[in-house]
Order: C-alpha cells, then sequence, then structure tokens
C-alpha cells in the first residue's frame, strides 16, 4: 500500500514538474512582450528585453552637452548631469573613434581650448575660454552600467495620444457592439442545425457535414467583395447589421461542426427516452441538449469570441475605417504610423486589447467543468 | 545653436497654445504662410453641411498632420472631411472600389496601382484645367502629369491622379561628428564615394548599413538602390524604357545598375553584420547603427522619411544629416534625383470632392503641412521659408534643382514586379544569387498584355 | 441611437427572433400542417419528421450559402477569366498552368504539405498532453490560462513576440533575439534565423503551434472531462497504470473530438498568411499558398490567378473531408 501511495506521489511531482515546464515554455515569448512594453523603443532595438531586469554595463550613444553657460573662472562653464537615475561611469570618451579614452574624472582638453571633466554619476563640467553661444557642444560617449529602467509611456501613448487617445474607448465599445452579437447570434443558429446534423434521420446528412466542413476552408479574402458587394445592393451598405451578419456567415461552419461532435457524443438513451415519454424534437433540443452541450457552447464561445475581438480584417470592410466606426484592433494599428515598426506600441496595444479575452476565458472557463453527464449514463 | 532651436521651438509651441479655438496648428494671419490663398478659397467656396470621405495611406502621426491641414480646409469652407486609412490601405480601396462604395478622395502612393484602377473605370479624370496647372505650377511639371496620367476604361489617356505629398529617394544620412572624428570628407561624385568606401573598410571600420527587412514588403529598399544606380549609369530615357518593360528586365543596362548595388550590399567588409544581413535587417532598425557607439556603419542610403527611426532625441542638422547621393562624375548624366510621393484622385462625382481638388492647388495646402514635418513639394508658389527646419529645406531644394526628376520605378511598374518580384528579386540577389538569374526571373514575372 | 443601445436591441431581436422562429415554425407543423392526430397522425408523423430537420437546419444553410458556397462558386468563375480591357474574358484552364509553371507556387506547396504535418500534429499533442496534465491539479486552470493566452494574441502580435525570439544583431553586438543570446552566449555566432532553409519553415510553424495549442487544450480538456467517472474509476480497480488508462482509455473515447480538433488546425493552417506575410513574405523558400493568394490577390491584382490558387486549397481539404464523412458515418451506426 505504501509503495503505491509513493509512486502516486511521485507522479503527482512529475505532472506539475511537465506542466510547470509546459506553461513556462508557452509564456516566456509573451514575457517578453510583456516586458517590452514598459521600455522605450530605443531600449528595445539596442539591448534584449531580458537585460532590462538587471543592472547592465553598456557603451551608451552619444549624448550631447547641453545646458545654460554660466561665467566661469576663465571664461564660461557648463555644468549639468548627462543621464538622470542611478547610472555610474566606468569610462568615457568624446570621440566615435575612443569612445572609451577617459577614466571618471579625468578631464580631456577639447578644440578651442575648451576642457570636459566627467564624474563617475556622470556630472559633466564644461569649460570653454569663448561663449559657447552659437557654437555645437560636444558629444560625450559614456559605458556605464544603469539600472533596471521602465516607462508607463507607451501605455499613456497608447490611451492618451493625439491620434487614439480621444476615440479609444469609443473604439471600445466599437468592438464590444461587433463582438457580443456576433458570438450569440452564431452559437443559437449553429446549436439547431447542430442537433438536427446530429440526431435527426434524414437523407444527405453525411454530405451536409462534409459540405460544411468544406466550407471551413473558403479563405475570407475571395468572399469580402461579393459580399460588401451584395450588401450595398440591399442597402444595408457599411454597418453593424452587415459586420454581425458576415461574422455569423463565417463563424458559422466551424460552430456547427463543434457542437455537432459534441452533440452526437451525447448518451442516446436520454434522448431515447424522452422520445419514448412524447417529446418534440424541438422540447429536446430545449430542455435537454441546450443544458447537456453547455461546456462546448462555452468553449465555441470563447473561440468566436476572440476571433471578432482581434479580427480587423472584417470590421474594416463590412464596418468601414471612419473614425466613428474603427474598431479597437484598427486604432492600435493605425497607432504604429504609416511605416509601421513602433514594436513598443505594439507591445503595449498587444496588453492592452488582450485584457478583455482573458476576462472572457476565466469567466467562461468554470462552465468547462467536469460531470455533467456524470450519473446521466447507465 | 541648439539652445537656438529649443527657443524657436518653444515659440512655436507657444503660439500654438495661445490660440483660441484649438484646434488649428498654427494661427491664421501668422507666419510665412499664403494666408491669402485660404480667405479667397474659404470666400470662394461654401461647402457648409457637406460631407466628403478620404481614404489614404496616413496613419499615427502622419494621420495627425494630414488631419491638421484638413481643418484649415473644413474652417474655410465649412465641409465636413472625414479622412480614415487602414493597415492594408491598397487592399482596402480595392476591395471597395469593387463592392462599390468607394472614398470620396482616395490618396495612394502606387501610380501602378491607381492606374490599375483608372483602366477599370473607378476613377473621375481631373480634367484639362488641372494638367495645364500642373505643367504651369509644378517644377518640372510635365514629368508631374505624365506621373498622374493612365489610360481610362476605354482606353484613352487623361489625368486622374494629383501628386501631393513628395518623399526624395536620393539621399545618404550620416553622423557629421563621427565623419569629423575619423576625418572622412562629405563625397561629391560617385567615384568618390566608392572610394571613401573603400577608405572606410581600409581603416577597420564598416562603411554602411543596408537593411532590407520590411515584413510583408522586404526586399524594398533595395529597389531604390538599383533605381538610383540605373539614373547614375543610364540616361533617363533608358529608365523610362525599363519601367514600361520596353527594355527587358535582364537588359545589360539594369544588371549594370544590380551590380551596382552589389558593390556595396554584397561586399561583408562594407555592410554591418556582413552581406547576409543585409536582406533580414529590418529597414527601421538599420539606420541606429549610425548612431551606435562605436559606430556600427558610417553610412545609410534611405529616403527623406527616416529621421523618424532615428533615436529618439536626434537632432537633424545637428546629430545627423544627409548627402544627396552622388552622380557619377565621368557619366556626365547631370544630377538625377529619384523620388517618391502619394497622388490623390476622385472616385465619386461628389461636387465637393472636386472643390477638395481645387484645394491641394492652393500654397496653404502644401506650406501648413511643410512647416510640421515630412511633407515636399515641388510647388512653385509656395512660400519655401515655411519649411520648418533647414534639412527639409535642403530637401525641397534638391528637388527643386533636379536635372532630371525619376519616380520610384518599383511603384510604376506592374503590381506582380513592383511590388512583388522586384522586391523578392532583391532580396535573393542580396543573398547571393546571380544578378543575371535574378533578372531573368523578374523579366519572367512581368504581366503579359 | 448609439451603438451599442442598437447592439442591446439588435441581440434581443435576433435571438428572440431565432428561438420564435424555431418555435413557431415547429408549431405551425405539429398544429396545422401535419397535426399528430385525427386520422392520417401516422402518415403525419412520418411527413413532420421529414421536414423538420429542414426547419432547423434553413437559418444555417441559408447563411452559410450566402457568405460561404456563393463566394465559393464566384472564386470558380474567376479563376476561368482573365482580367483584361473592358471585362472579363473567359480562358479555361489558363490560370491554372500559369500557376503550376511557377516555381514560387510549387515551393509553396511543398512547404504546405511540410506545414499540414506538421501544426497538427503537434498543436493536438501538445493540447492533449496540457489539457490532461492540467485537468487534475490545484492550479490547473491558472496554467490552462496561461497556455491559452496566446490564442488571445492577434497574429499581429505574435509576429511581433517572435520577432523579438528570431532577431539577429551583426556579430560582437547585443543580440536582442533570445535565440542568438543563447547561441552567443554559448560562443557561437550569431545566425539568421529566418533565412537558414528549411529550417525557417519551422521556425515559421512553431508560432502557429504557439498558438493553435490553446485551441487544442481547451476543446479536448472539455471532451476529456466528458469522460464518464465511472469508466476511469473501472480502470483503475481493474489495476491499469495512469499511461493505460490515458492511452487505453481516453484517448479512444475522445477519438472523434480529435479528429475535430486536427481538422479544425488544419484548416486553419491552410488558410493563415499573417505568420507568413509578416515575418518573411514567403522569401527564403518559405512561401505557403494562402500567402501565394494574397499576394496574386492585392499585390498583383490578377485576380484569375489568385482565385485558382484559393482553388487549389480547398481541393487541398478533401481527403480531410472523406475522412471526417467516413468518421461520421461511423457514429451514425
Amino acid at each position: 500500500m505504501d509503495n503505491i501511495a509513493g509512486t502516486k506521489s511521485s507522479l503527482t511531482w512529475a505532472v506539475h514538474i511537465s506542466v510547470v515546464i509546459l506553461v513556462a515554455l508557452w509564456l516566456f515569448p509573451t514575457v517578453g512582450l510583456f516586458v517590452s512594453s514598459f521600455r522605450t523603443g530605443d531600449q528595445i532595438a539596442s539591448s534584449g528585453w531580458w537585460k532590462a531586469l538587471s543592472t547592465q554595463e553598456a557603451q551608451m550613444s552619444p549624448i550631447r552637452v547641453a545646458g545654460e553657460e554660466a561665467p566661469g573662472a576663465d571664461g564660461f562653464l557648463i555644468e549639468g548631469t548627462l543621464v538622470q537615475g542611478d547610472t555610474t561611469v566606468s569610462a568615457w570618451g568624446t570621440s566615435s573613434r575612443e569612445p572609451e579614452a577617459y577614466a571618471p574624472g579625468e578631464t580631456a582638453d577639447l578644440r578651442d581650448g575648451q576642457t570636459l571633466t566627467v564624474e563617475a554619476d556622470s556630472t559633466y563640467v564644461l569649460t570653454s575660454p569663448e561663449t559657447t553661444e552659437g557654437t555645437r557642444l560636444p558629444r560625450v560617449f559614456l559605458t556605464a552600467s544603469s539600472p533596471p529602467e521602465f516607462t508607463l509611456g507607451n501605455y499613456e501613448e497608447v490611451l492618451t495620444s493625439g491620434t487614439a487617445g480621444a476615440g479609444i474607448l469609443q473604439s471600445f465599445i466599437n468592438t464590444l457592439t461587433v463582438s457580443i452579437p456576433a458570438t450569440i447570434i452564431p452559437i443559437l443558429v449553429a446549436a439547431f442545425a447542430a442537433y438536427a446534423l446530429a440526431w435527426m434521420e434524414f437523407p444527405g446528412r453525411a454530405l451536409l457535414i462534409a459540405a460544411i466542413v468544406g466550407l471551413l476552408v473558403v479563405p475570407l479574402q475571395l468572399a469580402l467583395i461579393p459580399l460588401l458587394q451584395f450588401h450595398n445592393a440591399i442597402g444595408i451598405g457599411k454597418g453593424y447589421l452587415g459586420v454581425w451578419m458576415a461574422h455569423t456567415g463565417f463563424g458559422l461552419p466551424l460552430a456547427i461542426y463543434l457542437l455537432r461532435n459534441y452533440m452526437v457524443g451525447l448518451p442516446r438513451d436520454i434522448i431515447e427516452n424522452a422520445k419514448v415519454d412524447g417529446a418534440s424534437d424541438f422540447q429536446i433540443f430545449v430542455k435537454i441538449i441546450l443544458p447537456l452541450s453547455f461546456p462546448a457552447l462555452a468553449s465555441f464561445a470563447i473561440f468566436q469570441f476572440l476571433w471578432t475581438w482581434n479580427d480587423l480584417l472584417v470590421a474594416l470592410v463590412f464596418l468601414g475605417a471612419d473614425d466613428e466606426s474603427l474598431v479597437l484592433t484598427g486604432r492600435l494599428v493605425n497607432l504604429l504610423g504609416s511605416r509601421g515598426g513602433e514594436w513598443e506600441i505594439l507591445a503595449t496595444s498587444a496588453f492592452i486589447s488582450i485584457a478583455v479575452p482573458l476576462v472572457v476565458f476565466f469567466a467562461m472557463q468554470r462552465y468547462l467543468v467536469r460531470g455533467l453527464l456524470a450519473g446521466s449514463v447507465k | 545653436m541648439k539652445n537656438l532651436l529649443t527657443g524657436t521651438a518653444l515659440a512655436v509651441l507657444g503660439a500654438g497654445i495661445a490660440q483660441a479655438d484649438g484646434h488649428l496648428t498654427f494661427t491664421p494671419g501668422e507666419g510665412d504662410f499664403n494666408w491669402d490663398s485660404l480667405t479667397a478659397f474659404g470666400e470662394a467656396h461654401d461647402l457648409s453641411g457637406q460631407t466628403i470621405t478620404m481614404f489614404g495611406p496616413w496613419r499615427g502621426d502622419d494621420q495627425a498632420l494630414v488631419e491638421s491641414v484638413l481643418a484649415y480646409f473644413e474652417d474655410a469652407t465649412g465641409a465636413n472631411v472625414e479622412y480614415s486609412s487602414s493597415e492594408n490601405y491598397e487592399q482596402q480601396i480595392v476591395i471597395d472600389a469593387e463592392a462599390g462604395s468607394p472614398p470620396d478622395i482616395a490618396v495612394l502612393p502606387q501610380p501602378g496601382l491607381i492606374g490599375n484602377l483608372a483602366s477599370r473605370g473607378f476613377i473621375q479624370p481631373l480634367g484639362e484645367e488641372t494638367q495645364a496647372w500642373l505643367q504651369e505650377n509644378y517644377a518640372a511639371g510635365d514629368s508631374w502629369v505624365s506621373l498622374g496620367t493612365y489610360a481610362g476604361e476605354d482606353g484613352e489617356e487623361r489625368l486622374y491622379a494629383f501628386p501631393y505629398k513628395i518623399d526624395v529617394k536620393s539621399l545618404v544620412w550620416y553622423v557629421p561628428e563621427n565623419f569629423e572624428d575619423a576625418g572622412y570628407e562629405v563625397p561629391e561624385t560617385m567615384e568618390d564615394l566608392k572610394a571613401l568606401t573603400e577608405q572606410i573598410a581600409a581603416d577597420g571600420e564598416t562603411p554602411w548599413c543596408i537593411g532590407l527587412g520590411s515584413g510583408g514588403a522586404t526586399g524594398w529598399p533595395a529597389t531604390d538602390w538599383v533605381e538610383d544606380m540605373m539614373l547614375r549609369t543610364q540616361p533617363p530615357e533608358t529608365y523610362d524604357a525599363w519601367v514600361s518593360n520596353e527594355i527587358p528586365f535582364d537588359d545589360p543596362a539594369v544588371i549594370g545598375a544590380i551590380e551596382e548595388f552589389g558593390y556595396f550590399a554584397r561586399n561583408d567588409d562594407f555592410v554591418a553584420g556582413g552581406a547576409g544581413a543585409v536582406a533580414s535587417t529590418d529597414f527601421r532598425d538599420s539606420p541606429k547603427g549610425l548612431f551606435a557607439s562605436p559606430p556600427q556603419c558610417y553610412m545609410h542610403h534611405q529616403a527623406s522619411f527616416i529621421p523618424t527611426f532615428f533615436p529618439e532625441g536626434t537632432e537633424l542638422g545637428l546629430d545627423a544629416d544627409f548627402f544627396y547621393m552622388p552622380a557619377y562624375a565621368e557619366k556626365d548624366l547631370g544630377s538625377p534625383v529619384l523620388g517618391a510621393g502619394t497622388l490623390a484622385f476622385k472616385m465619386t462625382e461628389n461636387a465637393a470632392a472636386d472643390v477638395f481638388m481645387e484645394f491641394l492647388k492652393t500654397p496653404i495646402a502644401h506650406e501648413l503641412w511643410m512647416a510640421q514635418s515630412g511633407f515636399l513639394t515641388p510647388h512653385t508658389g509656395v512660400n519655401t521659408e515655411t519649411y520648418a527646419n533647414n534639412t527639409l529645406k535642403k530637401q525641397g531644394e534638391i528637388l527643386l534643382d533636379a536635372t532630371t526628376f525619376r519616380f520610384d520605378a518599383s511603384d510604376l511598374m506592374p503590381g506582380a514586379v513592383g511590388a512583388g518580384s522586384f522586391w523578392t528579386g532583391m532580396v535573393d540577389y542580396a543573398g547571393g544569387k546571380s544578378a543575371e538569374e535574378v533578372a531573368a526571373e523578374i523579366q519572367q514575372s512581368w504581366p503579359a498584355e | 441611437m448609439n451603438p451599442a443601445v442598437l447592439g442591446l436591441i439588435t441581440i434581443i431581436l435576433g435571438v428572440g427572433g431565432c428561438v420564435g422562429y424555431f418555435w413557431a415554425s415547429n408549431f405551425v407543423l405539429d398544429r396545422f400542417l401535419f397535426p399528430a392526430s385525427g386520422p392520417n397522425a401516422g402518415r403525419n408523423i412520418n411527413r413532420a419528421n421529414a421536414i423538420r430537420p429542414w426547419l432547423f437546419l434553413a437559418p444555417a444553410l441559408l447563411a452559410l450559402g450566402l457568405y460561404l458556397a456563393y463566394p465559393v462558386v464566384a472564386t470558380f468563375w474567376l479563376s476561368l477569366h482573365d482580367r483584361a480591357a473592358g471585362g472579363n474574358v473567359f480562358v479555361g484552364l489558363d490560370n491554372y498552368s500559369q500557376m503550376l509553371g511557377e516555381a514560387k507556387f510549387r515551393e509553396a506547396i511543398f512547404n504546405n504539405m511540410m506545414w499540414l504535418i506538421v501544426v497538427p500534429a503537434a498543436s493536438t499533442a501538445f493540447g492533449l498532453l496540457a489539457a490532461q496534465l492540467t485537468d487534475r491539479i490545484g492550479w490547473g486552470s491558472l496554467a490552462k490560462s496561461l497556455i491559452f493566452m496566446p490564442m488571445a494574441i492577434s497574429f499581429v502580435g505574435a509576429s511581433v513576440i517572435w520577432k523579438l525570439i528570431y532577431d539577429a544583431r551583426p556579430e560582437g553586438t547585443d543580440q536582442i533575439g533570445v535565440l542568438n543570446a543563447v547561441v552567443t552566449f554559448f560562443g557561437g555566432e550569431p545566425q539568421q534565423w529566418l533565412t537558414i532553409q528549411p529550417w525557417n519553415n519551422l521556425m515559421l510553424m512553431i508560432v502557429l503551434i504557439w498558438i493553435q495549442t490553446g485551441f487544442a487544450m481547451v476543446i479536448l480538456g472539455a471532451a476529456l472531462r466528458g469522460i464518464p467517472e465511472e469508466t476511469v474509476e473501472a480502470a483503475i480497480l481493474d489495476g491499469a497504470s495512469p499511461w493505460q488508462i490515458f492511452f487505453k482509455i481516453k484517448v479512444p473515447q475522445i477519438m472523434p473530438t480529435i479528429v475535430v480538433v486536427w481538422t479544425t488546425i488544419t484548416l486553419v493552417v491552410l488558410k493563415v498568411f499573417d505568420i507568413v506575410l509578416a515575418m518573411t513574405n514567403g522569401q527564403w523558400e518559405t512561401q505557403v499558398l494562402a500567402n501565394y493568394m494574397y499576394d496574386k490577390l492585392f499585390r498583383s491584382f490578377d485576380w484569375g490567378v489568385g482565385s485558382a490558387a484559393a482553388m487549389i486549397i480547398m481541393l487541398l481539404v478533401s481527403p480531410i473531408l472523406v475522412w471526417n464523412v467516413y468518421n461520421a458515418r461511423k457514429e451514425m451506426r
């Protein structure tokens, strides 16, 4: 008996460790994005995100001396700090060819009789016999170690910048307005169809199932023009009705396919007993099938919600891209600028738009429960 | 210098804050702008209550800029302009045109695509008056007219699109102080540029940063190189023949230009990261090598928009500058300039849209954007003093002084080539394929008429 | 009206309309058309039962026909035509033969085959593993949420994440890509991962596997929980090892669901182009059919060849269709 318990607990340990490894693998890339969303674009492009977590020594991009000049002992002098914050300089220079020419505290002789001294805490003193007004001040190359530095600037920019800020709440509501009906309606329509395909006898049933699976592969890009043409022709043009219909159409095949697969696995006896008791198909569907199919309905709802939430293409085509009707994804993508490539904004917007789907997943997860069927089988 | 500039910037900011209504960037009546042209325009046109839908490629900061210009149009005429854009704007515009719900005004950077839309009857011609206006008021007017002229549905050639907002491409960016530290001079001729390249390599440094990566459009920066080299090794007529495929893509003239690019990009000693890194380095990351410590490279060939991707706080003219990509002294081809830009066109028969196209002819429509950033214009009626800074002004002068101006060939070629095989071919070439082989493949992909 | 209010009304109308339609149509069928009483009761029940499935199916079939089947027909028509000045010209199979002659197309077909083998298999396997392992541990639902998270990230976001992993910088400079940072840490040379053939294809596949595992896990997890407790308990009493319970009892029980997950991911693979477009655009021999099609449609504006490529994509599903029909027939028996 002890022996069995022993293997059991070691097995449990193995399970825990495997899950930890699996989760770590899957989470690792996202963590990178998350950390990056708190760094500036320059930081992301110049050092790995994992380095943002600890103190690093690096050669920094040149910093130009700037500040108000004051009259000094002989001539003028400018004092100031090159880098704000807790930075320790280990070497510095004023030429790109010799960026580590001087140690902290040493004084460099520059042209025109200027001298520059940089201390370890990155404070500096520049002296000049002539006024520096209207001349170019020197650049300083620092090799310094700086503590981790994070910024909320990206979030601030995404949420409040001129092009997005005012509209982001509107876009948020737009996206919700698109995705909630576009999740509920296909589920309902699909549930009835799935029941018919799973539990009703009629000729051509298997072929119909195959056809529905086949429709899953229709590339969206091809459907856009004929359908927008159709919407324009029947007069609904671009608007919410059109988006809902489009999402319903595109989401149906998977919904029917998933739900039918689940329903067909429900125990035959329950349905047959109900039929013997004189229940109609409609009653069986509403009173027995729907409640039993909750896990399947919930999982499909999660996915359909995710797709409509993250969708950009369908919304742009059927709803439009103007300021009033832009969805959240569209608004965030437009923030990236005409030439794209602003990783910090991308990272930040990814985390802003991921929040709601995750809440939905958590909320729906409790419906994915075990044992709805327990006890109902012989 | 820096203090002076900051002072000006503060003054501009102050002016911005001081204005009463808050939605206009510059207070009407102040500065060097041609405010008269706006007032006159507003008096001539009343569009109160009318709405114009406009679709363009500008997003993010650029969207804020175009909307700041549109605000003046709305203010003057009372019209409401609904500007929108999207990530895959080319796709969006084609879908909308085909499905029958186009915007009133569309703006695109690809003349090839506009020509395609025109040939299917989706665009309204602009008329001969506008054509005459362009010839009259744009520097090198004829070349701009031909840029916006396409065959319509009936096969007849008309002016369909109006060039607005130009980028100059023949620029080499560098950090002046890095040049000074090493004792290099800005080259005046292509011979000098090549000598400088070899000298930097001989000094044990890396002369160039070249990056072709651009996600779905990877390869396009190389097409700019090849086009620039084409204009520097061949007369402009050959360039035109190449664009229209009158000479095949694998003509020795084209192969020569590709190999000129190869001189720079396929030499491990000449490019940061070695030739192998060229194709996959992102074009947006590539210029950052100029500013690294120690510098990863000394020069970067890219269009006038690239300062957007310089490290934050970089001051143009001080921390970074550009020089004109020089021509061969021995070839006597003048100083050719390669450019790109966006063209506006009408997709519906909305009378208010006609008024908007008229607005684009006023100097103020150009100056308002010039005074902010990233906008160059060949409009000869504008006050060049309104350019936001010296860098822009210098670029504007390159545009006005060009003895030869040619539009980006890849934008003019059919999409299958200009936004397809030309890009991929250049990636293959950077990866080691021979120029002959690559050019032959691109020629093969040229759509048969 | 505020669109949110409009949305609410639409939900009520839509849901109410759907329920109303199903209820009313059944009511009419049973009460008035073929009442299950009176002299013809038996015949009427049979007739009503022949019609009823179509009542249940009607809304779905209408939507499917309009939004998916009709575009397929239109695509087939387009694939036989070429756009020329003044309209479409019938060109027969020219588009197909032109496509087959392109090296990029053949490369796409080959790569797609690889994708079709690797991605569904790996995603389903990882998904099943995750579903089984997290099923009975305390922090299982947290673990599930974390593995599921990539599903909630848009393709654009995912591409950025993986670019941050595969990024390469010149030797001697700081690597910002994790993979190259590891390589250089152990003294290796930084690699341009996305250009190394044929492994770059695998690099792209990993992105999709990373995303789709969450899907497989959720669906398979629901199926695993649907297995009656008694079955498992009986096996434990018989002294079956955990391995045996998993492979001999659980897996066969959820086989139909595995088929469904496999099929769904296969279809996603056939359609996915965002990842390839954003990361390599099919260069360095990583082209896939969906991206090839996108390229033809919206870059070259060659609708003929683009549609032909779409038809090939749809043709590639047919083995899966056959497999599903076979499975459906088996279940119904």
